[in-house]
């Protein structure tokens, strides 16, 4: 057992003389030899936290699957174990621009900065940015049956999305496709996991940003605005029909209230005038000359003081009219308050 | 043999059996297969994981991959169908099936991916030449992409190889083309801008062309009821006159002329009156004259 002595012939005398009495004394060789067992299977404890997996291989065999907890195992070189978070939800992100080695994948910098660019199925551009989220389902088919699962994963993811933005327009893609493409993205990605036995389980994929390329951006917002500014030509349109309508009705209202105004207005009239015309005609019937001459020769008193009189002899003939400058406000002014019957003496035409 | 003469030779005793033990025995990983060869010849093939053994340095144990494995291409141009270019790149998963035809064939992992490399190279010119190139971006992608797979996969087979899946992951047109597509894509957005804006527009005009039809109709249906209203006014006010002054159609003439008489004179009215008007009459009679 003593492995520091594997150099042929230490020619150190107390080294030697140490061996040959450790050798001598069969106890202490026995000693040693348990102690250095024990050692070696005490090398075999190991600690599995919650939420993690031991994966134990006898001789590159996998025989068995430790659980959380203190665990045992023959010691190196006849067990070996591998430990998988199987709980722990791991995150990938395709399009930021970050590498992700993967063997005999090309890496260039040029293609990381365009990774995230992409055709839609209207042979259109977008950029999108994408995070996976993935856990460890099976952690034998994880250690064993794919070599770097995660950068498989990377690439696996490309293809998805990049398979599922192809399937849309872009106008989906940019609106309301997101969460199809999303979804679909999730299903083909799991199912290439499962094609290549990486024992991941896909809990969730997130679409970050999904943009047009810088060089059309401004295109894209135009089209934003635009939206809005149809919006506003409606809104617009809505204000001048609720300017117009309610002032509309209110003038309507107001033509009927003075039509209903002038309705009754001319019924009352009518009925008023009937009234008195019946009084007047009851009187009449009493003394129906007097009540005719009195009529007429009251309005002739109240007709005559305002208008201009000339009287005329109609045996002097017509030869005399035109002749008198009625207008003539001094004229007029003289008769004012003058009553009919003497205004015609004072014009002295009798 | 004394105990100096172990001691001494106890190196190269641990040693000899350490190497004997290690050209004896082997271990095959859950990730490995090996085949065996005894001076170059083939012997067997081991593709479960575990202890084995061999015959020392007669026999050479040669380990390869059991797990799937992954060869990938720069992005190359591709004509398709209608007669578009496109780059495209793919990736290849693949597995070691049978060890020793791989050994035979290939002999390492390097070698493989030159001939997968090859092979997948030609068959996506072949198949993508035969598609239009809107259909490998979107719906046919998938079917093209298992088509080539199942064609290289009858092809790697005389390798060893099994080939998982192909798969398309870029495909893009190329930096030239982009341009042009950006100028397309942006005309297609101002079109859809002016399409928006009109819309807009429209809706706006039918807008108001309804608000003022629907004014015109208001004011015309409230002119409609305040003639009918007038209307009945002046029904009602001629049926009352009319019951009224037919008691005495000459005395009604009589009392309405008098009064518009009255109405129509005014101070510029000139009234020329005769000395023998009943009016004037008294002015001349005298008394014995009256009649």
């Amino acid at each position: 057992m003593p492995n520091e002595n594997e150099r042929p012939a230490a020619p150190d005398e107390q080294v030697i003389n140490l061996l040959m009495s450790v050798l001598k004394n069969r106890g202490a060789l026995f000693l040693i030899g348990v102690v250095g067992v024990l050692a070696w299977l005490g090398s075999g404890f190991f600690i599995i936290s919650p939420g993690q997996q031991g994966i134990i291989r006898q001789f590159g065999k996998e025989i068995r699957i430790a659980s959380a907890g203190l665990n045992w195992r023959f010691p190196s070189p006849i067990e070996r174990v591998s430990i998988v978070n199987v709980e722990q939800v791991r995150r990938l992100e395709v399009g930021f621009g970050r590498q992700v080695p993967e063997e005999n994948v090309y890496m260039r910098r040029e293609v990381m900065r365009s990774d995230a660019m992409m055709l839609t199925g209207d042979e259109n551009i977008v950029e999108a940015q994408i995070i996976v989220q993935y856990k460890v389902k099976d952690p034998v088919k994880y250690l064993f049956r794919l070599r770097d699962p995660e950068g498989t994963l990377y690439t696996a993811t490309e293809v998805a999305l990049r398979s599922a933005v192809g399937r849309s327009t872009i106008d989906d893609v940019l609106t309301t496709g997101r969460l199809k493409v999303q979804e679909e993205t999730r299903k083909f990605l799991q199912r290439l996991m499962d094609d290549y036995e990486s024992g991941l389980f896909i809990t969730e994929v997130r679409l970050q940003v999904v943009d047009p390329p810088d060089q059309v951006k401004n295109a894209f917002h135009e089209v934003v605005r635009a939206r809005e500014d149809r919006e506003r030509f409606i809104n617009e349109a809505k204000g001048y029909q609720e300017d117009l309508i309610p002032r509309a009705r209110g003038e309507a209202q107001k033509m009927l209230r003075e039509a209903e105004g002038h309705k009754e207005e001319k019924v009352l009239k009518a009925q008023g005038d009937t009234v008195r015309f019946k009084a007047l005609l009851g009187e009449y019937g009493k003394s129906k000359e007097v009540t005719w001459n009195r009529l007429q020769l009251e309005t002739l008193e109240r007709i005559l003081p305002r208008a201009n009189k000339v009287i005329i002899d109609p045996k002097t003939g017509s030869n005399a009219l035109p002749l008198i400058p009625v207008q003539n406000s001094s004229f007029l002014d003289a008769f004012k308050d003058k009553s009919a019957i003497s205004a015609p003496t004072k014009e002295g035409v009798i | 043999m004394n105990a100096l003469t172990l001691l001494r030779y106890l190196p190269w005793i641990v040693v000899s059996v350490f190497f004997l033990f290690s050209s004896v025995i082997f271990v095959v990983d859950e990730t490995d297969q090996a085949i065996i060869t005894r001076l170059g010849a083939y012997k067997r093939t081991i593709q479960n994981p575990g202890l084995n053994l061999k015959i020392p340095f007669l026999e050479k144990a040669n380990f390869f991959e059991k797990r799937i494995l992954t060869s990938g291409a720069l992005p190359a141009e591709y004509l398709t169908l209608d007669k578009k270019r496109l780059v495209a790149d793919h990736v290849t998963r693949w597995k070691i099936v049978d060890p020793l035809l791989f050994y035979k064939t290939v002999r390492d992992l390097a070698g493989a991916k030159a001939r997968l490399d090859d092979i997948v190279l030609s068959e996506m010119r072949r198949e993508l030449a035969s598609h239009d190139f809107s259909k490998i971006i979107s719906s046919e992608r998938e079917n093209i992409m298992d088509t080539i797979a199942s064609h290289a996969r009858t092809q790697a087979k005389e390798f060893g190889i099994d080939i998982v899946d192909v798969r398309i992951k870029r495909a893009d047109l190329p930096q030239e083309v982009q341009d042009s597509v950006f100028a397309r894509m942006m005309a297609e957005r101002q079109r859809i801008a002016k399409r928006y804006r009109s819309e807009g527009e429209e809706e706006a005009f039918k807008l108001r062309g309804e608000t003022d039809k629907n004014r015109t109709i208001l004011m015309a249906k409230a002119y409609e009821e305040s003639q009918k209203l007038r209307g009945e006014g002046d029904a009602t006010a001629a049926k009352v006159y009319a019951e009224a002054f037919s008691q005495d159609p000459v005395f009604y003439t009589f009392v309405r002329s008098l009064e518009a008489y009255e109405k129509s004179f005014n101070d510029k009215s000139t009234m020329l009156l005769s000395p023998d008007s009943d009016f004037l009459k008294h002015l001349r009679e005298t008394y014995s004259q009256k009649s």
